[in-house]
């Protein structure tokens, strides 16, 4: 007679949560006072912050001053080829009805300059920026060399196109007195980008460095001469070259071009006044230039958009809080009619 | 497989036996089976070639291209190469695994031995090498290697038996029959190696039941026919051996041929995956097509002087051809709507739902040690979809263990108890069942606990012994003793095998017979009885009877039959006892037990001689032979004494009647396909609650001619629309001129009633014709039940195929043996039954597992997941990639359509395939459903915040230093991470971000829940409805019925037998041959023998409350 048969017990899965699907969870139970009162609360959080960011974008002083039409005779003359290498300077006088506090940064800020452009962005060697390879214009399509097949230095469309117009700001003292307000040219860029990213080769003498370079098309000055007042603002480390080379994500943008130096009259800051605005206005393009002044606050620059968007989710979340509740009521008392 | 070309022009093959050189000649596929797709070299291009056919590869292909050509690319090569090699590596790993497995399984069955008559000697051969022509010796139990002439065999007159359930799931023995002069040749293995006939027969077809063929040999010819046959897949049974010629090998044999094809099987997920993907490719293309109209103009307008200015070595450009360039160049950057990430998650989930199914205790059948297998992996999802389940029956709902149950013997009922009174005394007993074991030969089998039997049996009354006696002397069964003194009953039908056990049991032992006698053992005395004559059963007759003369001198006839048959014949001086028994038989077959009606004639001598010598005449007579045996028989069938009935159970396994229930609650149709006769799938259908007594009617198609059929067809379906025709006559009317989809549709809720339907596969094989199905499956539809018996497994898969096409559902089949493989690989899920002898099933299955009832688990708890969870997870998927994708389409317009990206390109490289694809595989995966809750378990957490963790590690990775240092041009980012992360506005805008996503849902899903009632309750009100307006069926075992269909028949298909009995052909006069476990019906292990009417609650405790509702 047949016995029964010994199976091999050891196919029988083993009894674990994981594997029998039986793992303990938790999921959030929607009850009325649960969902209530996180709107409520996430509600009046949003609008306090919102508030705050609003109340903190308004404290920020900021002036704008658009100069492609006010230096429109500049402008027109670069149209003209045979002149484009001339000089011309415009001063552009404004009023500033308040004093700008505290810490004041000056911006150049263009309208329609696309600095995102696909090809634009890819143009740029960053071997050659941090000076790994001084002469791999790799990527730099179509600013690699010039005609005589000399690499550029710095090559690319981004390094061809910088800005190069440069911006003066004067004080009205008086009426006849005008003093230049002290700008700094550094502690503009990120501190990677200085320490990292852009590199110049280790001599003392930049010039023989970049031998045996060419220019790019569009620059007056070879790149170890951009700054001639500071000689340690020149090469890859020039501060207005790194802001530029960080381009931009939009076709309208703002630079930092200067920081107040706050001496002097400028202590506490701009004071209330005349000023005008020096600009030797270098290059034209489609869009527009303008020059921005700007104070800064915790959360950031002027703009009202975040602390807007704050109080207005805080103000909806409110809403649908009420609206949630007015549903749950009017249910709770129709359940209990039915229910007598 | 190989050649096919070659079989499509075999017309007639011609086999020369022991002459593989003549045999070479028509290259004839030899016994080697492939099922395996690859080998090591072919791997790599076949499979390249398969996975580039798969159109998301071949898409991501097209891209890689593009982004190699400088002018278009606006993403590097690495954001389309890393995923696409990881998708490929991926599949072709799976791919390889799959067929190593199939090597191995080819391998085993290729390299089983078989001896093989070579040079004159028997040798040891691997199956493999079996060639057609060869002379195979075949030893008892061995499976059979090659469709095989069956040439002599140990038994007498070149007799052997073999059990086909591997091929048409039968398993009572079946007698094949060796040509006379080729049984002459016995084991003679020079005369063997001698033979040199030639058979010249029939080109490989798949018809199981058909061969023709001639045999030369010494110069006559011997027509051959299925009967001289052994199919490959057969096993030898009770024939200590047997020789046989080769006539088809390897996938020539019929086994093979009726094996289907292979199909590759897709879920309607897959193909909604298809369609999204399209829709998405279209929205690409059109956003694509935006952004490049947008590029014109910006060049024409803006970018002209721009382009002055940047690029001054480029002079004039087309902005036309700038916008051609730049369509490709957003084709590129938004190609992360479809990303290919998408089909490796897919895959992932589906085969992490596998293991869970693998892993599943509730589908672990610890009796045969075999737990649940998802063997293909890429379906799971489907089986939550499934509309139609086609169920086997033999192995599959039935355990195939015939038990005597119960008895009606002059009208008193026994093997019931009565009340609780006689329970408790029971009880008190230990429960014991019924005890004969103090008797000599006797065995506990039967579970029969009705201690007045055995009173019965011991106060000596009469009718009571009669009736063993009976069931002693009246049937088929051969018996054997072995050497130590066991008794080993060889049956035709496990029926005859319950019955004679049974009257063993109970003292009368069926000891053994010659032609002449029958001896068994009355309580203890030896009587033998000498045997007059043998009444067959067939078809038509539905009854057998013998006649003999008992030492006493007496003639007696005795015979068991279906009631409908016997109680038309009995005496008139049987008084109310037939009224009696006919009872008893409704409340039998209302629980689903087969039963026979006993009775028994006394003959007086002169009269019994004047009928022998007619028969004797009719025996001899040239013609109408046969109708005139009939007519004798019928003669003296008649003025029957009624002495009871009998009660057998077709054993149903565990919980099969819940988990048909739950089917059929599910709505989902359940079909029993089976080549059992018509009967006993009848029997079996009331039995596991798929056919009941509150149904209408069940509508029989049986007929045996195209027109037969085609007029049942038309009758069945007048019969369904009759009754509801005045409500919807117009309606019928109006349905004629649609589709015939949404006709039967529509026709299906317009029947009013239950009805069922029972098909025969003679039937069925002019209902499956062209003009017919139509029909037929209009008709089977509006059916609740469908049975289709005497099917052949091609027929199965025909239905199944026929379903599948013109109903557009998900079907299920559901399987155990070999017969059943075509079923299973056509259907959308092949579902095969585990722990059995043969192994085809489940290697064609899909699933497989032990028991039938696993099936509502499988169905309704890990179906159900799967769809949920592959749902969601499609939602979640897409919603992220758009999300992400669509960003640049807004920025589009910001950088002059110039095809710039937001985001660097190790974000896009890595966003699908590292940052996101964990949070999602979770939720795909391992999503705990309680209805509709989500559930957020240790694994999402785990992946979530590592996902955030990981993101975060290689963002401050990509953005270092030193990575800058030795990367410059393809690390650019230094310092962005540490400058924009210090920013308060950042956290300020994704607090803000967060909340704002967030704020909705939690509004949306409460309103929801408050607003409509939830999907947990709408189910459960659902189910509460459905509840009352119809009573669930399975709860009323003791249903009764006043039927005449209830009678199952306990006997062999075939006829023929009575004459192997009389004329001795069968008797054994040689030692008997070693003893095949498989035909002792005596033996039974204790869990065999559990009883099928307790309730598991284990099938249904694993889905919560109310799972069995389709979605």
């Amino acid at each position: 007679m047949e016995k029964p048969f010994e199976y091999d017990k050891s196919r029988q899965p083993a009894n674990s949560a994981f594997k029998q699907q039986k793992l303990p969870g938790h999921y959030l139970r929607l009850t009325a006072t649960a969902v209530l009162s996180i709107f409520f609360t996430t509600g009046l959080f949003c609008l306090c912050v919102g508030i705050i960011l609003i109340l903190s974008a308004k404290s920020t002083k900021k002036i704008e001053v658009n100069y492609t039409k006010l230096c429109a005779d500049c402008h027109e003359l670069r149209d003209d080829a045979s002149k484009f290498r001339k000089a011309c300077t415009c001063s552009i006088p404004f009023n500033l009805p308040e004093k700008m506090k505290g810490n004041v940064y000056m911006y150049y800020k263009l309208y329609g300059f696309y600095q995102n452009l696909y090809r634009y962005v890819l143009s740029r060697s960053n071997a050659q920026l941090m000076s790994k390879n001084i002469m791999d214009v790799h990527g730099c399509d179509p600013f690699k060399m010039s005609e005589d097949k000399i690499p550029f230095i710095p090559c690319g469309a981004i390094a061809n196109s910088m800005f190069n117009d440069t911006i003066i700001l004067s004080y009205n003292l008086h009426s006849s007195e005008h003093i230049q307000v002290p700008m700094l040219k550094y502690g503009l860029t990120w501190w990677t980008d200085k320490y990292v990213k852009f590199q110049n080769p280790v001599s003392s003498n930049l010039a023989d460095q970049f031998e045996g370079s060419a220019k790019p098309p569009s620059w007056s000055v070879p790149i170890y001469e951009l700054d001639r007042d500071d000689p340690g603002n020149n090469g890859f480390l020039n501060e207005d070259f790194i802001v530029w080379m960080r381009t931009a994500a939009f076709p309208t943008f703002k630079k930092l071009y200067r920081r107040l130096s706050r001496e002097h009259y400028f202590k506490e800051g701009l004071p209330a006044g005349n000023y005008s605005f020096n600009i030797s206005y270098i290059t034209r393009f489609q869009g527009e230039k303008s020059v921005v002044l700007s104070t800064l606050t915790w959360s950031g620059g002027d703009s009202l958009f975040l602390g807007l968007v704050y109080t207005v989710t805080g103000a909806l979340t409110w809403l649908s809080a009420f609206a949630i509740m007015a549903v749950y009521l009017m249910l709770k008392n129709r359940k209990e009619n039915l229910s007598l | 497989m190989f050649g096919a070309k070659k079989k499509s022009l075999e017309v007639e093959r011609m086999v020369k036996a022991n002459d593989r050189e003549f045999n070479e000649k028509f290259q004839y596929a030899d016994n080697r089976i492939h099922t395996s797709k690859y080998n090591i070299l072919t791997f790599l291009p076949i499979n390249l070639f398969e996975q580039f056919q798969r159109v998301a590869n071949a898409y991501f292909l097209f891209l890689l291209i593009l982004q190699l050509i400088p002018e278009i690319s606006s993403l590097t090569w690495f954001t389309t190469i890393v995923p696409l090699i990881l998708v490929i590596t991926m599949t072709a790993v799976k791919d390889a695994t799959d067929d190593y497995f199939r090597h191995k399984s080819d391998n085993q069955v290729n390299n089983r031995q078989s001896e093989v008559l070579l040079d004159g000697r028997l040798q040891n051969e691997k199956w493999m090498n079996v060639k057609v022509g060869d002379i195979v010796k075949l030893e008892n139990n061995q499976f059979v290697a090659a469709d095989l002439l069956l040439l002599s065999s140990s038994e007498p007159h070149g007799l052997c038996y073999i059990e086909t359930a591997e091929l048409d799931g039968e398993t009572n023995l079946k007698v094949r029959h060796a040509l006379t002069v080729t049984s002459e040749l016995g084991a003679d293995i020079s005369r063997l190696a001698r033979f040199d006939g030639i058979v010249v027969c029939e080109a490989p077809n798949n018809k199981l039941d058909r061969f023709s063929g001639v045999l030369t040999w010494k110069g006559s010819k011997h027509a051959l026919t299925n009967q001289k046959l052994i199919l490959r897949g057969c096993a030898l049974r009770n024939t200590s051996w047997c020789f046989g010629m080769v006539v088809f090998a390897g996938p020539d044999t019929k086994l093979m041929q009726n094996s289907g094809k292979t199909k590759f099987k897709r879920t309607s997920i897959d193909r909604l995956m298809n369609t999204l993907v399209l829709w998405i490719f279209g929205f690409l293309v059109c956003l694509g097509i935006i952004l490049a109209i947008g590029n014109s103009f910006w060049e024409n307008e803006v970018g002209g002087q721009f382009r002055a200015f940047l690029f001054l070595n480029e002079g004039e450009k087309n902005s036309i051809f700038s916008g051609f360039l730049t369509f490709w160049s957003y084709i590129i950057i938004l190609n992360t709507v479809v990303p290919i990430s998408l089909y490796v998650s897919v895959e992932v989930i589906r085969l992490g739902h596998s293991y869970f199914i693998n892993w599943d205790r509730k589908m672990y059948y610890s009796g045969k040690g075999t737990p649940a297998e998802a063997r293909t992996t890429t379906l799971n999802e489907e089986l939550g979809q499934i509309e139609y389940v086609f169920s086997d029956k033999t192995g599959t709902l039935t355990q195939n263990i015939m038990t005597f149950k119960k008895c009606s013997i002059n009208g008193k009922i026994y093997g019931e108890k009565h009340d609780e009174v006689s329970e408790k005394k029971e009880m008190a007993k230990g429960e014991k069942p019924v005890d004969f074991s103090v008797r000599s030969q006797a065995k506990r089998t039967c579970q029969f606990c009705d201690h007045s039997l055995m009173e019965s049996i011991q106060l000596g009354d009469p009718k009571v012994h009669e009736f063993f006696r009976l069931l002693a002397l009246c049937h088929t069964v051969m018996s054997e003793e072995t050497s130590a003194g066991q008794l080993i009953y060889q049956v035709q039908s496990p029926d005859e095998g319950a019955l004679v056990t049974a009257a063993k049991n109970c003292g009368f032992v069926f000891k053994s017979r010659t032609p002449e006698t029958i001896t068994i053992e009355e309580l203890g005395t030896l009587v033998t009885y000498q045997l007059l004559a043998f009444l067959d059963f067939n078809n038509v007759r539905k009854r057998m009877s013998v006649i003999v003369r008992n030492p006493a001198g007496q003639i007696k006839l005795y015979s068991k039959g279906a009631d409908t048959v016997l109680f038309e014949r009995l005496h008139s001086s049987n008084e109310n006892l037939p009224s009696v028994t006919f009872d008893h038989l409704s409340e039998f077959s209302g629980e689903g037990l087969r039963t026979l009606a006993i009775a028994y004639r006394d003959l007086d001598d002169k009269y019994f001689k004047e009928w022998h010598k007619m028969l004797e005449d009719a025996n001899t007579a040239a013609e109408e032979r046969d109708e005139r045996i009939c007519e004798l028989y019928e003669e003296i069938e008649r003025d029957l004494m009624l002495l009871g009935a009998t009660a057998v159970e077709d054993k149903l396994q565990e919980g099969v009647i819940e988990t048909v229930t739950n089917l059929l609650l599910a709505n989902i149709k359940v079909w029993i396909l089976t080549g059992d006769k018509q009967e006993t799938a009848i029997n079996i259908g009331y039995a596991c609650h798929l056919l009941t007594d509150d149904m209408n009617d069940v509508l029989v198609i049986a007929g045996n001619t195209a027109a037969e059929v085609r007029e049942e067809l038309r009758t069945a379906k007048e019969l369904l629309f009759g009754r509801s025709q005045h409500i919807l006559d117009s309606q019928v009317l109006c349905e004629k001129q649609q589709p015939l989809e949404l006709k039967s549709v529509a026709a299906e809720d317009s029947v009013m009633g239950d009805y069922a339907l029972v098909i025969n596969g003679h039937s069925l094989a002019y209902a499956l014709e062209s003009d017919m199905k139509n029909g037929l499956l209009e008709l089977a539809c509006m059916c609740r039940a469908v049975v289709c018996c005497r099917v052949t497994p091609l027929q199965k898969a025909q239905v199944v195929e026929l379903v599948k096409k013109y109903r557009n559902a998900v079907t299920l089949a559901i399987g155990d043996g070999a017969n059943d493989v075509s079923m299973i690989k056509s259907a959308h899920i092949g579902v095969g039954i585990s722990g059995q002898e043969g192994l085809q099933a489940v290697l064609a299955s899909d699933y497989s597992f032990a028991q039938f009832r696993y099936l509502q688990r499988l169905l309704f708890v890990h179906g159900r997941w799967s769809y949920f969870r592959m749902c969601k997870f499609l939602c979640y998927f897409f919603y992220k990639n758009f999300a992400f994708t669509l960003v640049h389409f807004w920025f589009g317009f910001f950088c002059g359509f110039s095809a710039q990206t937001v985001y660097d390109q190790w974000f896009i490289t890595l966003f699908n395939i590292v940052y996101t694809s964990l949070p999602v595989l979770a939720m795909g995966i391992f999503d705990q459903i309680a209805l509709d809750t989500s559930y957020w378990t240790v694994i999402n957490h785990v992946f979530i915040w590592g996902s955030v963790a990981t993101y975060f590690s290689i963002l401050f990775t990509m953005h270092s230093n030193s990575i800058f240092g030795i990367f410059p041009n393809h690390f650019p980012f230094v310092g962005n991470a540490r400058q924009c992360l210090s920013q308060k506005y950042i956290w300020l805008v994704i607090l803000l971000a967060t909340v704002v996503s967030v704020m909705p849902v939690v509004a949306f899903r409460f309103l929801k829940m408050e607003l409509y009632p939830t999907l947990s309750d709408q189910i459960r009100h659902w189910q509460k409805a459905q509840r009352k307006t119809r009573p669930p069926r399975s709860r009323r075992p003791q249903t009764r019925r006043l039927s005449s269909r209830r009678s199952g028949y306990a006997f062999a298909h075939q006829e023929g037998y009575g004459e192997l009995i009389t004329s001795g052909k069968n008797m054994r006069a040689k030692a008997p041959p070693p003893t095949s476990g498989l035909e002792n019906m005596t033996d039974s292990s204790p869990s065999r023998m559990e009883n099928v009417w307790k309730k598991t609650t284990d099938a249904a405790s694993g889905f919560g409350q109310d799972i069995p509702v389709k979605l």
